[in-house]
Formats: structure tokens, C-alpha cells, sequence
């Protein structure tokens, strides 16, 4: 497939250093230009333009898409280097892929999602005030009254929160009794609860796993086979270890937050708040984020509370690809930083920016790079040092299949700029 | 007779600003424990600045909105309060009695001021009394308990007053002004006469958060 | 409506159809596991300080609207309600129970004035808030306070509003705005803004000509901003007013996590008073971020911003007499007063203070939750809300300014009761009829 192919970094342009694309002269062309985006591969940029009085298009690398929309939002290019969008037409709305729409027309089209691999793209939609999602342009059979908490996985199976039943106004009885389920692929997959939040696949997207609200005051986590029996004060996110035979989740005890695994306390230990937990399924590793004093943030894993604390927030804790390192990005005294945790090892970039992304990690975890702003100028930072050029905005930093190159993609004075950069003239 | 004088006026009054004392720390330590164990946000939030700004401002009279909405009740309440301390303090015979036992003195009021002192605290607490039958929104809240209250104030008062002028029963007005002296020494840590320590307390929660978190006056 | 006169007992089904599911048992469980679980020493301090001396009264607009009928200040609310849940040890009647939902609902704005009047500082709010909470754990909240919850539990905002019709109406504002700058709009989802900017459930629902306004006001001023379209928009929390703690701390994680996933500097929120509470001092406190992890903006500070350096100019100033109500929840809540004043002052010809006012103002009447409480329980809010009014009436101004939504409606419901006359406005409507519809450009 075209996809898998621009997919693959090692088919990019890693040699050409510098690549412009002005794009400030895009505003004379039309009537105004949108924050534009930038793809994985840098090699184009698009936004969405006003073309004439409610008229849209989609202008990638200067070139305007045929089909122009009465309305376009949600521009993004997926993992795959493909370019969607959420249009709409003689009001109608659908998903619109490098300029082709999808066939299927709705009244309106919302959530736009690629898969991790870019192969799947979904949207949230409604038709006849009913609602459901679409995958790759094919809609679910069965539409329900309500959508919420929508979920792609990586193999194109979609799932949602549906609300099952018509409720009256301020009907707090039929509330009470249940009135939302899980639906995978449009079908229902489990009993009716009166809340249900956060579902996960497991790594076969045959099951589901996810929080529910029994009752007013009863929390627990269920499975599309069946809930827990325990009751908690509340419950966080889910996650399926154990390639999908275990659940483990942070659930509220006694006013204490708790991670169990399978219904049962796990880590033993109380925390003032446990939530964001991170699994890599093949090491076995765990990690949440928790807080042992009010105020206080901290990490777990496997049990092992780490040497680091921040006072603000944690907003991201994931694991590279082979699990080596443990990336956590978190605002200390207001200000963000980034921690890379090789081997329960600790280390802040000491950053303190205004605003800063998660970073992307090397194939062999000894780089990761990301982009962050500090007054009001953006900085590429690689392994924690900030490269000395800054820009008026920047995308996303891609790193080679070989380690040894930066591609950087950002904007300055209304010009494009796509540079691979070594790594020794950024370190 | 002669030794449970002796015991009251000795061993009890050992014994009373013991279990006062030990009860204040004790209570005090429990309020910490419970609040560490339950509430422990509270500290994060608890400032010093912003605590003792606002117990200074409610110990100037008339500064806090509240205190100019009733001001006989306020003016009434300040004096009593100080009074209430001062009085025992400061009054000579209290003063002798511990030069007595510690070889320790200090200033004392002239018998005639501490006289109107003494008037002037069960003239205050039947303004209280009075104030519980009178005014309604005051009433609705008082039970048997805030008259209780009243009398165990008034009770080591009126019977020094009396014992000091030996109007009559002179020996009987000392044990009653002895023993309900040192009753309301006990009570303090267990009752609501806790108000006096507590007080301090939940104003500067408040005045932490009004002040520390919400940039605003408590007063 | 509701006729006052005849006192007669207001019917809330909600209430009522919680009540005659609940056994003494239940009651008394319920109760002592609240009591003894999740209150500490503060509320052991507050109940053992009390002297019962009744200064709080004169704090109480409820108090003072009902002739100082004692039943209504403070104290005695919490006599009728928590005081007599622990002295009987859990053991009370559902006729008690029905009583205090009333009281701790629909007769207390949790508005903490009280605590600004009594000489230890005790936290009354509180306590009708620990009213509140046993209330939720027993299901007798007021039926439409409770569907308010259920919909930010359900949907992450409070008032049904679906995901596509929040969207939808963004871009159908977005369009319109346009008659005012033809570029105009208002960027959903700007990943790396600086503001994302918030609103209440109401404005999508029934006010969107006010993110219209705000819409011009932010392309005016040439800030850089964004509105998710995700949930987390909704920065309001009526949760927190009904005791469900559980749900009000979700409802601040969305927010925060919406702002975080956009990595935006500050979130600015519309002009409401409750929503301001919620995000800035009590969902983000059950979640564990002692401060808003995000720096949270109110509307006025937003405002004074803008009209003080120049982002924002006014073209001419407002003619008309105005007066200005100061939220309780962002100025005894956030100490704004005094920002509020300059914006009047820098906006509007003719100031006219009313009495009293800054931390010391009334409430609105219907913060709290009370407005929240719905239809049934109008007629009395009416009568509770009469010193509010007097209040208003001495002011003699023309236009009424509220920066908050409670207020607004609550105000509304006054003005129309008791036939003031007068017009109510936020901020942002005057600010959109007195600005300069020029675009700020930076050095200029």
C-alpha cells in the first residue's frame, strides 16, 4: 500500500538540508489562510483558505484541492502522509481524504482520527439526530441516540459510548436506571450503566475494557464480558496487561486511590491520586502517574515510586516503543518540562518552557526530540538541549531510521523551512 | 472542713490547670493528628501573613463590617473578654496567694478598680443572658447549654465579689468561688469554652483562604 | 408560579420520590459514614466553636429578606440541618431530611458572606455543603439540579448539549461574527494557542450570541486563541453544589486535560461566577492540583487586560447609568472588584455604586445552586431574594452589569419579580457595543 510505504522513514529525503516553501504569499492568493499544518515527512504543508464569500478549500504546497467546501475544519495529515479534512457541502458533512470525499453524507461530522499507522481514519457522526462513527467510510449499521468518549484502535476497530434509550427531560429515573452501553463497530457490547467513561481496547480489539457508574454512588471497571463485583468511590482509565488477559485501573477506596488489577488491590498501596496509568504489555512494565501529598506529583512503576517530583501537574507519561525509556512531560512552578526515565533513572531537561510537546523517540531510544515555545519563540530541543535557531512556529520533529539526523519543520518570516539537520550540529 | 479547704485551694488547683493545660495540648495534638490524617490540603493552604492579618484586623474594634452591625453587643463582648482575663490576673489577693507559694508577683489593680471590673463582667453576662431571651435570632440558636455557660462564667465572679466584701457566708462563697473557678479551668478543654483556642484556628483557615487563594478581605 | 403568600410546602418530585425509597436504616448509615469518613477536625472546630451568638444573621440576604425571621440566618440552618443529624446520631425523620434539603438547597447560596461576619471566621458554606453531600449520598437532590449533574456526568457539560450541536453552533457563530470582521473566526482545536477559552453549557445552548461578542472581542484584540471541540469546554460544575465531589473532580480533570491537550498558556473563561469556583478552588483540589495547573483567566481580568493595554479600544462610552454586581464567587471568590471598577469606569459614563458591594456584596439570590433547584422552587427564591432587590432599587440605575450567568438569570428573575426595570448586562455586551471594531496590531 501507497501508505506503508510513506510510512517508512528510510524512504524520505534525508539528504537535501534545507527545502522552502513560502507560505506567507498563500494570504495574497486568497482571501485568508488557516494555522496551517505540516506532514510527517515535511515535505508539504496545506491549510485550509478562504477562497470566496463561505467558499473553502484545502491548500497543500500551493496547490488548492478542486473541490472547494461551504465549510472545512479539522485539518490534519495522518501518520501516513495523508491529508483529511471535515467538509462540508450543500450542507451535508463528510471526511474528505487529499481531496476525495468519502461517499458516505451526514448531517454532521465531528472527531476526525487516524489510526496509529494512518490507515484507518474515523469520524464521529450524526444523521437523522442519530449518531454513531465511520471507518474508513463505512458507517456503523446501528445509530444510537447519543455518542461520546469515541475510540479507534490501531486494526480499525472503532468504539464508542452510546446512549441506548430516549430520555425526557430531567428524567433523573430513567437516568438512573442506565442508559448507556459500549458499542464496537456500531454493536452493542455490554450492559446498560449509568455512566461509562474511558474505554481500551486490548491488543486483538476483540475486548473492551472500561469505567462505569453502577449506580449514583457506585464506580467500577468493566470488560465487554462483565463488570467487576467490587464497588469503588470512584474509577479512572483502564488498561488491559497481560496481552489482554489482565485489567489493571486506578480506583478510589476509602477515599484513597488504589491500582487494581482483575478486582484485587495490586500495588497495595494508597496514593493521594493514581491516575494516567501506562502499560507495556510485552516487558510487563507499569506506570501511572500518582500523588503521595496533596499537591505533590510523582511517578510509579512496577510498584517503585521514582526519584522525581513536580508540583503542578504531570500531562503525559508513555513508553518508548521497546519500553527502555519512560517519557513523562510535566509543568513544575508553572512551568513545562520534559523527564526521560531510563532504568528507574530520572533525568529533567530542565527546560521550563511556555508550552512544550511530547517528544518522538529514535528506533534505538538514544534520541528524542521535541519542539516547545518560550517567550513566544519556538525552539527544536533534542535529548534536552535547545538548538540555537528559532522560529515563529514549528511542527513536530522526525528523527532518521539511522539516528543521526533531525528533520526539522517550522515556520519563520511566512517561509516553510524543511532541514535535516545531523545530530552533532544540534547536540 | 479545714482540709478540704486545704485541698481545694492546694492540690486542686494543680490539678485544674493541669488537666487545663494537658487537655488544651492534648486537644490541640488530636485537631493536628486528625487534620493531617483526613484534611491534610488544609496545610498547604494555611499562611502565616494572611492569618495574622486577619486576627489583627477582627482585635481592633470596629474595623470588621460585622463588629459596626452591633456595635453594643461587639462593645460589650470586647470588654468582657478582656476583662474576663485581666480581672483574675491582676487582682491582688490572686497576686498574694502566688507570692506565697512561688515567691512570685507582679502588678495588680487597686481593690475598688477590680471591684467595677468584677461588675463590670456579671453586668456583661446578663446583657448575654438578657440578649438570649430578647433577640430572636439569638434565642432560636440558645439552649439550656449557653445558660450553663453563662453561670459557670458568673459563678467564680459573684461569689469572689461576695466572699471579698464578706457580705455572707463568707467561707461558703470562697469554696463555691474556688471550685467553680477551677471547674472552668477543667471545662475549658472539653467544652465549648474550647472557643477561646479553637477561635484563632478557624479564622486563620479563613483568612488563609480568603486571603492566600481568593485575594479577598475576611472582614 | 409559585404564590408566596400562601407558604404553602413546595413539591420538588425529585425530593419527594428519594424520600419514600429511604428506610431509617439508610438514613442513619448514610449519615454517620459522611460524619465520621469525610469530616475532620475542621468540622468538629466549627461545630464546638460556635457560641450560638447569632452575629452571622445580619450576613444573610435570605435572612434579611425574610424579615429576620430567625429560622433563616446561618446558624440556625445549621441548627436545623447538621447539628441535629449529630445529636440524634444520624436518627431523623424523612419530614427532618425533607426540611433540609430545603434549607441546605434552596435557602443557602453557599456564598460564604457569612463567614466574613462571624468573629471566627467559621465556614457556614460548608456545612451546608456537608448538608448537601449527605443529601446526594441519600438521592433526595432536587430533581433539576440532579438532571443538570447528570448531564455533566453523562456528557462533560451541563445542559445536554451534544458534541456536534456545541460544534455546530461555533461555526454557525463563527459565520455570523463575520459581519463584523470577514476573517473572523473562531479556531477549533489550534494545537500550541495561547488561550483556550471556555464557556458554560448555556451560552451553546441559549446565549451563543455571546461567544459572537467574544468571538469579535478576541479577533479585535488579535489574540491568539482557540476553543476545543472536544468535552472540557464546559467550565461550569454544578456537581460541586449537589456534593458529588466525584463527578465535579472529573468534570475539572476534562477541563484542565482539554487545555493541556491543546498546550495552551491560559485558559480564559466567559463571565461566570460558579464555574470560576469550581475550576479555580474545588474540582482541581479533589483531583490533588492545589492551584489550576493551567492558569485559569476570568472574563474581567481577560478584559482589564485587553482595555489596559490598549488590545481593546473604546470607541465611545456607554451613556447609561450602570450599576455593578459583584459575583460573589469572583469577588469574595477572587478579589476582582477592583478590576471590575476600572473596566466600569474605562467603559461607562455614569457609575453608580451600589451598597454594600465588593466582598461585602449580596449574592445574586440564585448562586449556589439555587436557581439550579428549577421551577418549583422560584416562588420562594423570590422571596429569599427580596433584600437583593431593595438592594438593587436604591442603586436607581438604568443598567445592571453581572458578569456572571447565575447572576444574570437570577438577576433577571428579581428585575422581573419585583419590577425594577432595570437592563442586565455582561461585560462583553457593553464592551461589544462601546468597542472599536479595529484589529490590534502589536506596536501599534
Amino acid at each position: 500500500m501507497n501508505d506503508k510505504i510513506l510510512n517508512d522513514k528510510s524512504t524520505w529525503d534525508w539528504q537535501t538540508p534545507e527545502k522552502q516553501i513560502p507560505v506567507k504569499e498563500w494570504e495574497d492568493e486568497f482571501n485568508w489562510v488557516q494555522e496551517p499544518c505540516a506532514s510527517p515527512d515535511g515535505e508539504s504543508i496545506a491549510a485550509i483558505v478562504n477562497v470566496d464569500d463561505a467558499e473553502f478549500s484545502v491548500c497543500k504546497n500551493g496547490e488548492t484541492w478542486e473541490e472547494t467546501f461551504e465549510k472545512a475544519w479539522a485539518l490534519k495529515f495522518g501518520p501516513d502522509g495523508r491529508l483529511a479534512a471535515l467538509t462540508a457541502s450543500d450542507e451535508e458533512w463528510t471526511v474528505c481524504v487529499d481531496g476525495e470525499c468519502w461517499e458516505g453524507r451526514f448531517d454532521y461530522a465531528w472527531d476526525l482520527k487516524f489510526s496509529p499507522d494512518g490507515s484507518f481514519i474515523s469520524a464521529a457522526i450524526q444523521q437523522d439526530s442519530e449518531y454513531g462513527m465511520s471507518v474508513n467510510d463505512t458507517t456503523w449499521e446501528t445509530l444510537y441516540k447519543n455518542i461520546s468518549g469515541t475510540l479507534l484502535g490501531p486494526l480499525g476497530n472503532s468504539a464508542a459510548v452510546v446512549q441506548v434509550d430516549h430520555m425526557d427531560q430531567a428524567d433523573i429515573e430513567a437516568f438512573a436506571a442506565g442508559l448507556f452501553c459500549v458499542a464496537v463497530n456500531g454493536e452493542l457490547q455490554s450492559e446498560r450503566y449509568v455512566n461509562i467513561e474511558s474505554i481500551c481496547f486490548d491488543s486483538t480489539e476483540e475486548k473492551t475494557a472500561f469505567s462505569i457508574r453502577r449506580s449514583r454512588l457506585d464506580y467500577s471497571i468493566a470488560t465487554n464480558s462483565g463488570p467487576w463485583k467490587s464497588n469503588f468511590q470512584f474509577a479512572w482509565e483502564p488498561c488491559f496487561i497481560n496481552h489482554g488477559a489482565s485489567i489493571i485501573a486506578p480506583v478510589r477506596q476509602n477515599g484513597k486511590w488504589h491500582l487494581f488489577k482483575d478486582d484485587s488491590d495490586f500495588w497495595n498501596r494508597p496514593f493521594e491520586q493514581l491516575w494516567k496509568p501506562t502499560v507495556h504489555d510485552s516487558t510487563g512494565k507499569i506506570a501511572a502517574v500518582v500523588s503521595e501529598t496533596f499537591g505533590r506529583w510523582g511517578i510509579c512503576e512496577n510498584n517503585t515510586l521514582l526519584n522525581f517530583q513536580c508540583n503542578t501537574m504531570i500531562s503525559e507519561l508513555f513508553y518508548s516503543d521497546n519500553a527502555e525509556l519512560l517519557i513523562a512531560l510535566f509543568k513544575d512552578n508553572d512551568l513545562w518540562d520534559l523527564a526521560v526515565i531510563r532504568n528507574g533513572n530520572v533525568t529533567p531537561w530542565g527546560l521550563k518552557a511556555d508550552k512544550l510537546w511530547a517528544p518522538v523517540i529514535s528506533a534505538d531510544t538514544k534520541i528524542a526530540a521535541t519542539r516547545m515555545e518560550k517567550n513566544n519563540r519556538y525552539y527544536l530541543v533534542v535529548n534536552g538541549k535547545v538548538y540555537q535557531n528559532d522560529f515563529d512556529m514549528m511542527f513536530e520533529p522526525a528523527i532518521s531510521p539511522g539516528s543521526d539526523k533531525i528533520l526539522l519543520k517550522a515556520i519563520k518570516n511566512g517561509i516553510y523551512y524543511r532541514q535535516t539537520l545531523s545530530l552533532d550540529k544540534v547536540l | 472542713m479545714h482540709s478540704f479547704i486545704q485541698f481545694i485551694t492546694g492540690p486542686m488547683v494543680w490539678i485544674s490547670f493541669g488537666i487545663c493545660f494537658i487537655g488544651i495540648v492534648f486537644r490541640l495534638l488530636q485537631i493536628f493528628r486528625l487534620t493531617r490524617e483526613k484534611e491534610n490540603f488544609m496545610f498547604t493552604f494555611l499562611s502565616v501573613k494572611f492569618s495574622l492579618r486577619s486576627i489583627l484586623v477582627w482585635l481592633v474594634p470596629f474595623l470588621p463590617v460585622s463588629t459596626r452591625k452591633s456595635p453594643v453587643f461587639y462593645a460589650v463582648s470586647y470588654i468582657f473578654h478582656i476583662l474576663l482575663f485581666l480581672t483574675p490576673l491582676f487582682l491582688l489577693s490572686h497576686v498574694i496567694l502566688i507570692e506565697e507559694n512561688f515567691n512570685l508577683s507582679w502588678w495588680t489593680v487597686s481593690d475598688w478598680l477590680a471591684d467595677i471590673f468584677t461588675v463590670a463582667v456579671i453586668c456583661a453576662l446578663i446583657f448575654f443572658a438578657i440578649r438570649r431571651r430578647m433577640v430572636p435570632e439569638v434565642k432560636f440558636l440558645t439552649g439550656l447549654s449557653d445558660y450553663v455557660f453563662i453561670i459557670l462564667v458568673a459563678l467564680p465572679f459573684i461569689s469572689g465579689f461576695i466572699a471579698y466584701h464578706q457580705f455572707f457566708a463568707y467561707q461558703w462563697m470562697v469554696i463555691i468561688h474556688v471550685i467553680s473557678g477551677e471547674l472552668m479551668l477543667i471545662l475549658i478543654p472539653f467544652t465549648r469554652f474550647f472557643h477561646m483556642i479553637l477561635a484563632p484556628l478557624t479564622r486563620a483557615y479563613t483568612a488563609s483562604e480568603f486571603g492566600g487563594v481568593r485575594h479577598s478581605k475576611d472582614w | 408560579m409559585q404564590d408566596v403568600k400562601t407558604n404553602k410546602k413546595v413539591i420538588d418530585e425529585g425530593v419527594e420520590a428519594g424520600l419514600a425509597k429511604l428506610t431509617p436504616e439508610k438514613i442513619a448509615s448514610v449519615i454517620n459514614q459522611v460524619l465520621e469518613k469525610e469530616t475532620g477536625a475542621r468540622f468538629k472546630a466549627y461545630v464546638q466553636t460556635c457560641m450560638r451568638c447569632g452575629l452571622c444573621s445580619d450576613a444573610c440576604s435570605v435572612f434579611l429578606s425574610n424579615d429576620r425571621a430567625p429560622q433563616y440566618s446561618p446558624a440556625a440552618k445549621v441548627k436545623q440541618t447538621i447539628l441535629e443529624m449529630i445529636n440524634k446520631k444520624g436518627r431523623v425523620s424523612r419530614e427532618f431530611l425533607s426540611d433540609a434539603v430545603r434549607i441546605a438547597h434552596t435557602e443557602c447560596n453557599v456564598c460564604k458572606r457569612c463567614s466574613m461576619y462571624c468573629p471566627f471566621g467559621i465556614d457556614i458554606a460548608y456545612m451546608m455543603l456537608t448538608v448537601r453531600r449527605i443529601i446526594h449520598k441519600l438521592e433526595i437532590t432536587p430533581l433539576y439540579i440532579q438532571d443538570t449533574v447528570n448531564s455533566h456526568a453523562a456528557t462533560g457539560n451541563q445542559m445536554w448539549v451534544k458534541q456536534d450541536e456545541w460544534i455546530d453552533t461555533l461555526q454557525w457563530q463563527e459565520e455570523d461574527a463575520r459581519e463584523e470582521f470577514e476573517d473572523l473566526r473562531i479556531p477549533l482545536d489550534k494545537d500550541g494557542s495561547d488561550i483556550m477559552y471556555s464557556v458554560i453549557a448555556p451560552e451553546p445552548k441559549f446565549q451563543a450570541g455571546l461567544i459572537y461578542q467574544m468571538a469579535t472581542i478576541m479577533h479585535a484584540a488579535n489574540v491568539n486563541w482557540t476553543m476545543p471541540s472536544t468535552p472540557g469546554w464546559d467550565n461550569s460544575n454544578m456537581a460541586m453544589y449537589t456534593g458529588d465531589f466525584e463527578t465535579s473532580g472529573r468534570i475539572a480533570r476534562i477541563h484542565y486535560e482539554a487545555a493541556a491537550n491543546l498546550h495552551v498558556k491560559k485558559i480564559v473563561m466567559g463571565e461566570c461566577g460558579h464555574a470560576f469556583r469550581s475550576v479555580y478552588d474545588v474540582g482541581n483540589r479533589w483531583v490533588g492540583w492545589t492551584a489550576p495547573p493551567i492558569e485559569l483567566i476570568h472574563a474581567i481580568d481577560f478584559y482589564h487586560f485587553l482595555l489596559t493595554t490598549g488590545r481593546i479600544k473604546v470607541k465611545e462610552k456607554y451613556k447609561k447609568s450602570v450599576t455593578l454586581h459583584d459575583p460573589c464567587n469572583i469577588s469574595r471568590g477572587r478579589g476582582l472588584h477592583h478590576k471590575a471598577r476600572e473596566i466600569v469606569n474605562i467603559l461607562c459614563e455614569n457609575f453608580i455604586e451600589m451598597t454594600p458591594n465588593k466582598e461585602h456584596n449580596y449574592c445574586c439570590g440564585a448562586g449556589g445552586g439555587v436557581i439550579n433547584c428549577g421551577p418549583p422552587w422560584k416562588g420562594t427564591r423570590m422571596v429569599n431574594n427580596k433584600e437583593k432587590s431593595r438592594q438593587l432599587k436604591r442603586t436607581g440605575a438604568q443598567v445592571l452589569i453581572a458578569p456572571c450567568h447565575n447572576c444574570h438569570s437570577g438577576l433577571e428573575d428579581i428585575v422581573e419579580h419585583y419590577e425594577l426595570g432595570m437592563e442586565i448586562k455582561f461585560f462583553g455586551d457593553i464592551i461589544f457595543e462601546v468597542m472599536e471594531k479595529t484589529i490590534f496590531e502589536e506596536g501599534n
